[in-house]
């Protein structure tokens, strides 16, 4: 019996550390990593003004914005599934003194995923763009002046309005 | 203890010799793991201006006794970082800590066990280490709380 039972324990001892790992001592602790996300919008233009130079509307009926397109970037926290949108509007007709020339003279394409093309209003506010959810997207607006043999001389002004919203 | 239990197992003769020699082994260990908090909180950060979000230190408190092999710390998270609905991959968080060695930086994980310190022999009196944790911000990030459980454990085969 002896003999039997030695050879069989020895051979099990060298199989042991591979067999049974579990033998090692351990501790645990714990800690629970927390992170708060709060309600953020952001927005920026790579421009303050756009400008539209003079032009024979026979041979530049739509004037392109000097400078070249806009870019936007709309940076958004907001919760998951929310629609967040992006307009514009102008705050009045473009006005020279008593002259005018319509707000909707200005029209703009796009660039970007979720960017829309549109004309602009003095009344209504425009879709720029429109996403779900949170995330920074960036886009271009080239705005393009419609020409006309009807407006009168003078240099013409008015202010675009961007807002961000989230929920 | 360890006897009886041996007598036990006697009827198969091979094992028996080997639950009595890992009760041994286990009895003679002796380690200690503490946490100077519970807590790892990342506050709500702008992440245009604050790419990255610490958390407060979190001292590590560990000795090791008896102990004749390797030992290691690993971490390892319950999950990705979840609040309701939404989640952020749990890789998000990695954590810097010192002394270096016998600690190291890392990435976290809930799927695999990261080391987060490891050495040879006892630590005895005990030692600490400081650990802080960083989240990669992002405006990915829905609006909400998350939260996940991360388990350091001590481990000396």
């Amino acid at each position: 019996m002896l003999r039997w039972t030695v050879p069989l324990a020895v051979l099990v001892a060298l199989a042991a550390p591979a067999a049974f790992p579990a033998f090692a001592a351990s501790r645990s602790r714990t800690a629970t990593a927390s992170v708060t996300v709060a309600a953020i919008a952001k927005l920026s233009l790579s421009a303050s003004a756009l400008s539209f130079p003079d032009g024979d509307p026979d041979v530049v009926p739509a004037i392109p914005a000097a400078g070249g397109p806009v870019t936007i970037t709309a940076r958004v926290r907001t919760t998951p599934g929310a629609a967040v949108s992006l307009s514009v509007l102008a705050t009045s007709d473009l006005r020279a003194g008593m002259a005018a020339i319509p707000a909707s003279a200005v029209r703009w394409t796009s660039t970007g995923a979720g960017f829309v093309a549109g004309t602009m209003s003095a009344t209504v506010a425009q879709a720029v763009g429109a996403w779900v959810g949170s995330g920074l997207r960036t886009g271009t607006q080239a705005y393009t002046l419609t020409n006309s043999w009807a407006y009168a001389t003078g240099s013409y002004s008015t202010t675009f309005v961007y807002t961000l919203t989230a929920p | 203890m360890a006897h009886r239990v041996g007598r036990a197992l006697c009827a198969a003769a091979a094992t028996c010799a080997l639950v009595l020699g890992a009760s041994a082994l286990a009895s003679a260990q002796t380690l200690s793991l503490t946490l100077s908090r519970t807590t790892i909180p990342f506050a709500s950060a702008d992440p245009d201006t604050t790419p990255a979000i610490t958390a407060p230190v979190l001292i590590v408190t560990y000795r090791v006794r008896g102990n004749p092999g390797n030992w290691v710390i690993t971490l390892r998270a319950s999950g990705d970082l979840s609040g309701g609905s939404a989640t952020i991959p749990v890789s998000q968080v990695s954590w810097v800590a010192t002394p270096s060695p016998p600690f190291g930086s890392g990435v976290m994980s809930a799927t695999v066990a990261q080391t987060l310190a490891s050495g040879s022999g006892n630590v005895d009196p005990s030692r600490t280490g400081q650990v802080t944790f960083v989240l990669a911000n992002s405006w990915d990030y829905s609006v909400g709380t998350y939260t996940a459980l991360f388990t350091f454990t001590l481990t000396a085969p």
